[in-house]
């Protein structure tokens, strides 16, 4: 089914999505595409004209001569089902129209690790696309034989196979991949299109869920509504941590609306007919806790710090005790992000049902293995029993990962025998997820006499190595990441630690470059020789703001930063004006080059790319979880702002053309970019150097 | 105590529709849980994020802190009642164009703030779009995506 026209409610029309992944394979037919995943060679394919298949099939061409790809990560926004029909409608050379993507269903999609949106370009992507390449490669060679005419006599064109010495005789894929039993295994992986022949590579192509979206259609996982749906309430801790000792839930039984009251294996959860009625029977519960933490976050850092444990030894390069000891001048620094949360709009959910001896769960997650292995473990079935399906997906940022809401959801179904919902009120999804880790980062670098960074010592807390290696060529360098005793449950969210660790050296190399009365494009140019690809975005970030004849007028700053995450390379030039009685910080402008790879669809990628400098500009100048005794206290929107419609600055996305074959994650980069950019503008205004996000008014107030 | 169900007419999408529900529910809960309406969001439950907007009498309401005894005996358009005949509402349309979404969750939502914001503003400028919107949350960050919508849609129903 496409994706514009969305999935009927389960139990009602899909009845052939009852079958397995197999037994779905083996009723279709055609043309699959699977890999070997052994060896070396990844991506060697083997592809069979047949029915019965093994479960790797990453495409299939139908007798219909319809294209379906499988792939494992779930579409959350980004647009990777559309980039992905684009992928295989460019080997195949055929309409896009003609490409269906099947996304993170487990039933039908093959297994894959790869958790990260932003990497599914590189690994999925990459995969789809030699996928596509080897079904044309098979298609072609059997039109050939058809013909008895060389391989290379015909060529795809349109959905069809062409005979190129006699353009009016073709086949098309539908004709060619019906029929007799055959395998073949490809020797060697088929050649790509080279970049001159791309037609729909590079096109920006339409969102393949974009009219779903407009005319509410969209389903996600909150929307089905089989027969006899029920919603599940389920009781949460009073605190971080905390376990549930004992409860006593006599008086929610017999509620109005109440279908069921489980208490067992330290899960409470009441299931109601309505959702309201359900939590209002769950406030009748009285239970004790034990265990769990009383931390505040005014001790966050110190906490840390505390707690800390070497990790790893990220880099070490040259005696750097004696090159800082030895340098002209010495610059150090500590630099602090706080817990920030996820906050998409569409809490999270899941919906659990049986259905011929089988449970399905539509869950709004990343990771629907995950999800079905930990929904499998909880009850004690196989997998093979569990299928779990991801929607529409309203979001997810790094979160919707864990497993928690679908095993609840399972065994709320399992006890009263009936479809249930469980859905995250707001409160939940605000504290009751993981959050990006608090990151403490520690900087000390050494220059020399030529206003060169011999020596960088950086120690990072709690917030993980990503992105800590700089771009840049340091002749000293040693990084260490430490582990900590984390009072939040952390994980997952946009770059991880790639945000808090380009804040840090970011804002760190403007702190030098001031001292020294250097340019901060030039300080950073001085040290990117090794890095063309880097100092090519910087260079054409400075030219096309004309950042050297750069005239703030009064009041306002301008800020650079670059970073690299995800494979791509992005460099931000903020505009602010801050309000020196308030403390206001308004961004008016900010200006991105980035190289994010191969573009399969530019209006894809500047729109990732605008959404990260948004998402960026929020933890740059409003967001962190708050927390006292234990207790979130950042619960809705009013308490965690997000950006709005009144926060947003002019934004430019310059996409570099690049000779990669490879597409990269491009909703990533800018957005640890954006927060240095920002800083490093306030401090022009300003003369105020903030080592800690967000960039609260309070810390500018009263400013010079 | 539990409060008893009554009847309640509203009329949705066109048509009018007889529930026996409580009057304090949530317009939002007889959408989605009554209805079956599920185009229009569950985001907040506190009118924060704008993601449950409907028109009542043409006004936009955010549908998780309205009573659907406000709605008793008057008109509600939802998403699904947007267009006519088969085809797009302008603003559904030039929201399609311009590819105003991410992840096309507070889609509705914005699409619905949207018609009324134009029926009572036909020339807004982008400052007005954004005063207009600013109760909509776009955690995507699709904001400028969606003025240009916005306007482009105004520009289409001026003509």
């Amino acid at each position: 089914m496409s994706a514009a026209e969305p999935e009927e409610a389960p139990g009602h029309r899909e009845r052939s999505q009852g079958l397995t992944r197999r037994e779905f394979l083996h009723a279709t037919g055609g043309v699959l595409v699977t890999f070997a995943m052994s060896g070396a060679r990844g991506l060697f394919a083997a592809a069979e004209q047949t029915t019965g298949v093994d479960p790797n099939a990453w495409l299939r061409v139908g007798q219909d001569g319809r294209i379906t790809v499988f792939a494992p990560v779930p579409e959350t926004g980004q647009g990777l089902r559309t980039q992905l029909a684009q992928l295989a409608a460019e080997e195949l050379s055929t309409p896009l129209s003609a490409v269906e993507v099947v996304l993170g269903d487990t039933d039908r999609v093959p297994v894959s690790e790869v958790a990260c949106a932003s990497e599914a370009l590189p690994t999925i992507g990459v995969r789809v696309r030699q996928a596509a390449a080897e079904a044309r490669e098979i298609l072609a060679s059997l039109a050939a034989e058809k013909w008895n005419v060389p391989r290379s006599a015909v060529v795809a064109k349109g959905g069809r196979i062409e005979l190129l010495a006699d353009p009016a005789q073709t086949l098309g894929f539908g004709e060619l991949a019906g029929g007799k039993r055959l395998v073949r295994r490809l020797k060697d992986p088929a050649a790509l299109k080279p970049a001159n022949a791309y037609r729909t590579v590079g096109t920006s192509a339409g969102r393949v869920e974009g009219l779903s979206y407009v005319a509410g259609k969209a389903r996600y996982a909150a929307d089905y509504r089989p027969r006899e749906l029920v919603y599940g309430s389920v009781l949460r801790p009073p605190y971080l941590g905390a376990r549930l000792e004992r409860a006593d839930a006599r008086a929610s039984i017999g509620q109005p609306g109440v279908v069921a009251v489980v208490n067992e294996g330290g899960l409470l959860g009441v299931v109601a007919t309505r959702p309201d009625l359900g939590e209002r029977a769950l406030r009748l519960v009285e239970a004790s806790w034990v265990g769990g933490t009383q931390a505040s976050a005014a001790s966050l850092y110190q906490d840390l710090r505390r707690t800390a444990v070497l990790q790893e030894e990220i880099s070490h390069r040259g005696e750097v005790e004696a090159a800082l000891a030895g340098a002209r001048h010495g610059f150090s620094a500590n630099y602090r992000t706080p817990y920030a949360a996820h906050a998409p709009i569409e809490p999270e959910a899941a919906l659990a049902q049986a259905e011929e001896g089988r449970l399905v769960i539509h869950a709004s997650t990343r990771r629907p293995f995950l999800h079905r292995q930990a929904v499998a473990a909880a009850l004690g079935v196989p997998e093979t029993t569990v299928r779990v399906m991801a929607p529409a997906i309203g979001g997810a940022f790094g979160g919707k990962e864990d497993p928690s809401l679908s095993v609840e959801a399972a065994r709320l179904a399992k006890a009263v025998g009936r479809p249930v919902l469980v859905q995250h009120r707001r409160e939940e999804e605000m504290c009751w997820t993981h959050f990006r880790a608090a990151g403490l980062v520690s900087l000390e670098c050494g220059v020399n006499d030529e206003g060169r960074i011999t020596a960088w010592a950086c120690d990072v807390f709690n917030c993980g190595g990503r992105d800590a290696k700089p771009p840049y060529e340091f002749s000293q360098q040693r990084i260490r990441s430490y582990q900590c005793d984390s009072p939040l449950p952390q994980g997952a969210w946009r770059a991880l630690g790639g945000l808090p660790n380009a804040f840090a050296r970011e804002v760190h190399l403007d702190h030098v470059a001031s001292e020294l009365q250097q340019d901060p494009v030039a300080l950073r140019l001085r040290h990117l020789d090794g890095n063309p690809l880097m100092k090519h975005v910087v260079m054409r970030a400075a030219d096309r703001y004309a950042w050297r004849d750069r005239r703030p007028p009064t009041g306002l700053g301008v800020g650079f930063a670059c970073a690299t995450d995800a494979g791509s390379r992005a460099a931000v030039i903020a505009e602010v004006e801050v309000d020196r009685v308030s403390g206001h910080v308004r961004v008016r402008r900010v200006s991105v080059v980035q190289d994010s790879g191969l573009v399969i669809n530019p209006e894809i990628v500047r729109s990732q790319t605008t959404g990260a400098v948004v998402m960026g500009l929020g933890s740059t100048l409003w967001e962190a979880v708050r927390y006292e005794q234990g207790r979130i206290l950042t619960k809705g929107f009013a308490s965690y702002p997000i950006p709005t419609f009144r926060d947003m600055p002019e934004i430019e996305v310059d996409v570099v053309p690049s000779e990669s074959q490879v597409p990269q994650g491009p909703g990533t980069a800018a957005l640890c970019a954006v927060a240095p950019a920002v800083a490093n503008a306030v401090f022009d205004a300003t003369g105020q150097r903030l080592c800690e996000l967000p960039l609260s008014p309070s810390r500018l107030r009263g400013g010079k | 105590m539990a409060e008893r169900a009554e009847r309640i007419v509203i009329r949705v999408n066109g048509a009018d529709r007889t529930l026996q529900v409580e009057r304090s529910r949530s317009l939002l809960s007889i959408l989605r849980g009554e209805l079956g309406l599920v185009g229009t969001k569950y985001g907040c439950g506190s009118g924060e994020c704008g993601a449950c907007t409907v028109l009542l009498a043409g006004e936009p309401v955010r549908a998780c802190v309205t009573p659907v005894s406000h709605a008793e005996g008057r008109a509600v358009t939802t998403i699904e009642g947007l267009g006519r005949e088969g085809a797009l509402h302008p603003v559904q349309q030039a929201f399609l164009d311009v590819e105003a979404f991410q992840c096309g969750y507070c889609t509705p939502g914005m699409i619905m703030e949207a018609v009324a914001l134009l029926k009572k503003n036909p020339h807004p400028t982008a400052l007005e779009i954004e005063e207009g919107m600013v109760g909509h949350l776009c955690r995507c960050g699709s904001y400028d995506r969606i003025v240009r919508a916005i306007q482009l849609a105004a520009e289409r129903m001026r003509t």
